[in-house]
């Protein structure tokens, strides 16, 4: 309501459509990792278990926001509802500075003085979550590494689809003819994760999906791996069979258009 | 028999990975069709059928997505463009030929005055819209949702390299929905040059529709009311329904309608006609290509109308397009399965009845290929005027045992 007001006061310059897409896919999908983090490394686990019970809310002015729930060492993550403890920053730039490894200190609301210990914790895990994101080196030679490493890519590259369908001016104007569908991407024997597209939403999720609109087989981690970092070319990994899609392709050329643009926001 | 393989093709794909953005641009992709299980590369053509690289033989049901509607290395076709090539491929006029098709063309579809040539179907469809666009001074196209025009941006395929203004003004209607299309003319008010259809709805991982009783009639009525051009696509169904156009087959007037695939059985060329009202605005529009006017197509396309109209080559490709739709069906109950077939006879196609994710229709089309029948699981199939009585029976009985290993596979 205010921001508006404050635009048109020339008090506030609304974020561009880069900063904001970037810092929707930080707060949804790569924040959005934290519960499957969780799930996949112990130690990060056990710093969830220490922060106790807390709903910690990140909140952008003028953009996105995401409520963190703390529970017994499971997170869950919701866009809205109650929270008690939250993280402001001033600006989607600014939160996008902190997440590109900048120095920025949010300004913590709510009920900080009543989880200072949640507050201090959470650099921790986020580090965790850094340390699976962007590989330390030789740490990929480690195969379960490895194997969390594609997951939790996969995973946060997969949930940023969300916030091009909103916001990036290209994606918006197809959005709305998405077909609703689910899509597979399988490592045999490795990491599972999916989307289901449903009245232009897209939510990302991990593990196998009951006879899904498209499946995508990826050989083994090292392709899958090869990727991600753009040393395998998909093309040529679609002619040799490293790739296999499968199911309707129409709807995997689809969503496709879409991940590929994750890469223009996020590296 | 040994099931076809496919390593020369899939090791030329790799190399051209590294040479050819995405290997092979488009439809031809692999990934469009069932990667491992087809080929990727053609070595030669002989009527119905042709070899890849690595030596299969196919009985063939793509016809290179379209042109080569008589057969394979048509003599008649090839002695005529072989003729012109040695008088000269390309020069700094036109040659007689360009008059020749053209004459030819404005005789055989009675609906049409006059015929501009390009090289492919995107060339044409650009050049109606933007003559629609010149003659109304308007600036808004409407498109059936899901409808392929071509790969310029103006017909919007995909995402990438497109501009917000690619988006701005065309905008899209369900098929069969002309109350839609209205609305959209009410919406943009004396801002719509033009409605560009296909003859019946022919979209990519659908089954085919035709226009419901009515629907063709009611865009002409709208266009009229509006002043707006409508335009006929036949890019693709043209001369395999109808000699006259398609717009015969089912008895409509479009203004505009634009030809490529089956027009010269193979050489690149097409054409975008209409009638008299619309010569002067096609004319201001500035439409030219180095090799728009070389003459070999041209001389091929004469030869290829000719042939179609003197040997009755619809008339022969309903039949065998009929059989092939009336086999299949068959094939597939006898089987257990219930398979939906769309589109016209000579423009069949194929989907199992209780999937929308093709991966019936993708193993279904996997195991033919490699037993060489090609049978597209996600593109409409083309028949051509080659195809005999034996190679649909042949076909069917690659099609049983595909139809078994399906029903093994997947239960139903
Ligand atoms: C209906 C229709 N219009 C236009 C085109 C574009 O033709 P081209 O690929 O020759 O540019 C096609 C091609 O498949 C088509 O089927």
């Amino acid at each position: 309501m205010l921001t508006p007001l404050l635009t048109r006061a020339g008090l506030h310059t609304p974020p561009t459509v880069r900063d904001r897409v970037r810092a929707g896919m930080h707060l949804h999908a790569v924040l959005g990792a934290l519960p499957h983090l969780v799930r996949l490394d112990e130690e990060a686990a056990g710093i969830a278990r220490q922060m106790g019970k807390v709903n910690l809310e990140f909140r952008v002015f003028d953009g996105p926001k995401v409520i963190l729930a703390f529970e017994d060492g499971r997170i869950g993550l919701r866009r809205d509802g109650p929270s008690c403890v939250g993280l402001f920053f001033p600006s989607c730039s600014a939160l996008n500075q902190m997440f590109d490894g900048g120095k920025v200190t949010p300004i913590p609301f709510k009920n900080f003085v009543g989880h200072l210990k949640a507050l201090q914790l959470l650099p921790k895990l986020t580090d965790r979550l850094t340390h699976y994101l962007k590989p330390p080196a030789g740490a990929l030679d480690d195969l379960a590494y490895r194997a969390k490493h594609i997951e939790l890519s996969l995973l946060v590259g997969l949930a940023a689809t969300q916030d091009l369908v909103e916001y990036d001016p290209k994606v918006l104007r197809v959005a709305r003819e998405l077909h609703d569908a689910t899509m597979e991407y399988e490592v045999p024997g490795g990491p599972v994760a999916h989307v289901r597209i449903a009245h232009g939403r897209i939510e990302a999720g991990a593990g196998h999906l009951q006879d899904p609109s498209t499946t995508i087989t990826i050989k083994d981690l090292d392709v899958a791996l090869g990727l991600l970092l753009g040393t395998v070319d998909t093309f040529a990994a679609n002619g040799s069979g490293d790739i296999r899609a499968s199911g309707n392709l129409h709807i995997a050329d689809e969503f496709n258009n879409l991940f590929d643009r994750v890469g223009l926001y996020l590296k | 028999m040994a099931l076809y393989n496919f390593t020369k093709s899939n090791e030329l794909f790799q190399r051209a990975t590294k040479v050819v953005p995405s290997g092979i641009s488009g439809n031809k992709n692999p990934a469009f069709a069932v990667p491992g299980s087809f080929p990727y590369y053609a070595e030669r053509g002989e009527g119905c059928r042709y070899w890849d690289v690595d030596g299969n033989e196919y009985i063939d049901y793509l016809a290179g997505y379209g042109p080569i509607v008589l057969g394979y290395n048509d003599p008649v076709v090839d002695a005529a463009a072989e003729a012109q090539r040695k008088l000269g491929a390309a020069f700094n006029h036109p040659t007689p030929r360009a008059v020749e098709l053209a004459e030819k063309l404005v005789t055989m579809i009675p609906l049409i005055d006059w015929c501009a040539f390009g090289k492919n179907g995107s060339d044409v469809t650009a050049y109606a819209v933007q003559t629609a666009r010149e003659h109304t001074q308007r600036r808004k196209i409407l498109k059936v949702k899901g409808e392929y025009h071509g790969s310029q941006s103006w017909s919007r395929s995909g995402l990438g390299g497109l501009i917000d203004s690619d988006f701005e003004h065309v905008h899209d209607f369900p098929w069969n929905d002309a109350s839609a299309a209205e609305d959209l003319f009410r919406k943009h008010d004396g801002d719509v040059a033009g409605i560009i259809i296909a003859p019946y709805h022919h979209p990519a991982f659908a089954n085919q529709d035709m226009p419901k009783p009515g629907f063709l009639a009611d865009l002409r009525r709208i266009c009229d009311k509006y002043e707006a051009v409508l335009i006929l696509d036949d890019v693709r169904a043209g001369f395999r329904l109808d000699l006259r156009g398609s717009h015969e087959y089912f008895d409509f007037k479009p203004d505009l309608t634009c030809y490529c695939k089956a027009m010269a059985n193979g050489y690149a060329i097409s054409a975008c006609c209409g009638t008299n009202l619309f010569k002067p605005a096609a004319s201001r529009v500035f439409f030219t290509g180095t090799y728009y006017t070389s003459a070999v197509e041209q001389a091929a396309s004469i030869a290829c109308l000719d042939e179609l109209a003197k040997t009755d080559a619809v008339g022969h490709m309903m039949k065998m397009g009929t059989m092939l739709q009336k086999g299949m069906k068959e094939r597939a109950e006898a089987n257990g399965l219930e398979v939906t077939i769309s589109g016209p006879p000579t423009l069949p196609f194929m989907t199992f009845a209780n999937e929308t994710n093709f991966r019936r229709s993708q193993r279904f089309s996997g195991e033919a290929a490699r037993r060489g029948v090609l049978l597209h699981p996600h593109h409409n199939w083309f028949i051509m005027r080659a195809h005999q009585p034996k190679d649909i029976k042949k076909t069917l009985e690659v099609a049983d045992e595909c139809f078994a290993i399906v029903k093994k596979e997947f239960g139903g």
